[in-house]
């Protein structure tokens, strides 16, 4: 008798062969038996699913996401499950949530909702901070998970751990170095898969974050622990410009050789404000790859979208210091800035710039007004450029008297910023050397929806501009991203393997449109975009439903801490 | 497989070094390093130099992507 036989499947092993029409059968949780044709047809189960010859994979693995704080209140990590992800990687780019002292608990929560553009009443309502230790942090999550988490520890946290607010300022010293190394040992042992760390992100004052405080040897000790048990980096880079990240995956080859570690960056953008970036960085891994450096870029499937009002900064600004510098100040500030006619001029003019923030393709013009509630409500939908052409006016004046009259809650959506070029970006996540993650699950929430990106992939790069069949589509998001990160017993379908299984259907598997979703804890106006899944008609972990189409979610939470490798 | 030509030549600062500092130490005029290095030339203070970060001391190569 077995749990669960899901019957006449097509039947993607998430190696990447020929898919096939057969059976798999379930027991503890585990893969128990599979096979093509009516292979468990005499076969007796609790419960017995007959799949109509759609596809049957193992669950996706979503490498890159910052669900850090939201496993806390929802350990389905809504919507990503439903898409067909059962195993998230948290904890990336220098910030975890763990391990952490109390009395930093304030500082970090404002960071990472800096980074993580998190709004503070959801963050304070659903976060009910009980640990200090990693294994804390874990102990705490574990019970409410309906899918396997992989956690890695940040480095900004390990440095605040260890060096305090001095981390902020300063590097370490040999036996702060020690420490370190010490803290990331007992985080691995508690939990952690590996470590990530950030060349790039500042904090919520605009300030680097204290992983860049360190110095490369500091770096380097770390890495030697994660060493010891052949356990990930994660890394992000000065992705936007191509000598800076092509020295950096030298520097990254560099450690991955040294330790024996595998190395991932993220993210890696086809933009055509960068053009030549990916083919240069490409050729950097492979030649890196030749010499047994193990460094993968981490890709999107998306397109970049980003929608921002004008009561707080965005990055689509980051190459605009008087617009950042007047978002930074608050609401009073902007108002007041927005209304005197010399700031107004100035602003103008830094709207000008050609300089593009981060490898977007920003500009007001062709930023669209895509929320308002009073007077300007008939000009949702229009460009700011179409806008200012019928009123004599500047796009950025646009912007300013819209936001003005809108109480500043209007809100501007800059899509395509990159990303868009479906003829570079398939080949792109092809290479051997990309693996398909970088979504952001989980953060970001008021700008983009950081869901999808699988049923994403399907759509517009397995059926629109095929550069994949299904079976090598399942392949990118099962199998590649686990051997990448050691994670041995998922992302394929094979006898003892754990039964994480999504069935789906490969004509209609999709991302749907953006929505708005106002489930955030502590409710209010806070809200979150999200985008449901479309022609994924079951997901299961550790062989136990946790969401069906039409029905939603279970309350079974067969989720589990996901075991790294050891040496 | 020998360790590949780097891109460009880089440094990475001292721990509390800066500008001047930085320049003085790679025997370069501070205005042209800075034009090497638009990533950090707009970092506001208090921390300007980080020690992790890349200071390229060259100038872009001509036939860089």
């Amino acid at each position: 008798m077995f749990d669960l036989i899901i019957r006449n499947a097509r039947i993607c092993d998430g190696t990447g062969a020929p898919g096939y029409v057969g059976d798999l059968a379930v027991r503890d949780g585990r893969i128990a038996e599979l096979g093509p044709g009516p292979t468990l047809a005499s076969a007796e189960a609790h419960r017995t699913v007959d799949a109509g010859g759609l596809v049957l994979a193992p669950g996706f693995l979503d490498p890159h996401t910052h669900f850090d704080a939201q496993l806390t209140w929802d350990g389905l990590a809504q919507p990503s499950l439903e898409h067909g992800v059962t195993t998230v990687i948290p904890g990336n780019c220098s910030l975890s949530l763990a391990p952490l002292r109390s009395a930093h608990r304030e500082f970090l929560g404002a960071v990472f909702r800096q980074i993580e553009e998190m709004p503070k009443s959801a963050f304070d309502a659903g976060l009910r901070w009980t640990w200090e230790s990693f294994g804390e942090y874990v102990e705490a999550i574990a019970p409410g998970l309906g899918l396997n988490v992989a956690p890695l520890a940040g480095h900004s946290l390990l440095r605040l751990f260890v060096l305090g607010y001095e981390s902020r300022d300063r590097s370490s010293t040999p036996e702060e170095v020690r420490a370190l190394q010490d803290l990331l040992r007992r985080s691995l042992d508690e939990g952690a898969l590996g470590m990530s760390t950030s060349f790039s992100d500042v904090d919520h004052e605009f300030r680097p974050v204290p992983s860049r405080l360190a110095t490369l040897a500091e770096l380097d000790a770390l890495c030697a622990v994660l060493g010891e048990r052949g356990r990930p980096l994660q890394v992000l880079p000065e992705f936007w410009e191509a000598d800076l990240l092509r020295t950096r995956i030298d520097m990254l080859a560099e450690l991955s050789l040294r330790h024996g570690i595998p190395v991932h960056f993220s993210p890696l953008f086809e933009s055509e404000a960068t053009p030549g970036l990916v083919e240069a960085a490409l050729e950097r891994l492979e030649l890196q790859a030749r010499r047994g450096a193990r460094v993968t870029a981490q890709m999107q499937t998306r397109p970049i979208d980003i929608t921002f009002d004008a009561s707080q900064a965005s990055a689509v600004f980051a190459a605009m210091p008087l617009w950042m510098g007047t978002l930074m100040q608050g609401p009073e500030a902007i108002r007041k800035a927005f209304s005197d006619p010399s700031t107004r001029k100035a602003l103008v003019a830094d709207s000008e710039t050609e300089n593009r923030p981060i490898a977007l393709s920003f500009t007001l013009a062709q930023t669209r007004l895509s929320a308002a509630k009073g007077a300007s409500r008939s000009d949702v939908g229009r460009t700011l450029g179409e806008i200012a052409r019928e009123r004599g006016v500047h796009p950025a004046e646009v912007l300013m008297d819209v936001s003005l009259a809108e109480d500043l809650a209007a809100r501007f959506t800059a899509a395509s910023l990159a990303h868009a070029d479906e003829s570079k970006v398939g080949p792109a996540l092809t290479h051997p050397l990309v693996q398909i993650g970088a979504g952001d699950g989980g953060a970001h929430v008021a700008r983009f929806a950081t869901y999808g990106d699988t049923g994403h992939l399907f759509a517009r790069f397995v059926r629109a501009n095929p550069v994949f069949d299904v079976e090598g589509a399942v392949k990118r998001l099962t199998k590649d991203i686990a051997d990448a990160w050691g994670i041995a017993d998922r992302g394929r379908l094979a006898k003892g393997l754990a039964a994480d299984l999504v069935l789906f259907d490969p004509d209609t598997i999709d991302r749907g449109p953006e929505e708005l979703a106002f489930d955030l804890p502590g409710g209010g106006d806070a809200f979150r975009f999200v985008r449901r899944a479309r022609g994924v008609k079951e997901v299961f972990v550790a062989g136990t439903s946790v969401h069906r189409d039409g029905e939603g979610y279970s309350q079974a939470r067969p989720g589990a801490i996901v075991e790294g490798p050891s040496r | 497989m020998k360790t590949p030509e780097p891109v460009r030549r880089y440094v990475h600062p001292e721990p509390g070094e800066d500008w001047p500092a930085l320049a003085q130490r790679v025997g370069s005029a501070l205005a042209a390093l800075q034009s090497w290095n638009p990533h950090l030339a707009i970092r506001p203070p208090p921390v300007v130099l980080t020690p992790i970060d890349v200071v390229f001391v060259e100038p872009p190569r001509p036939d860089d992507a």
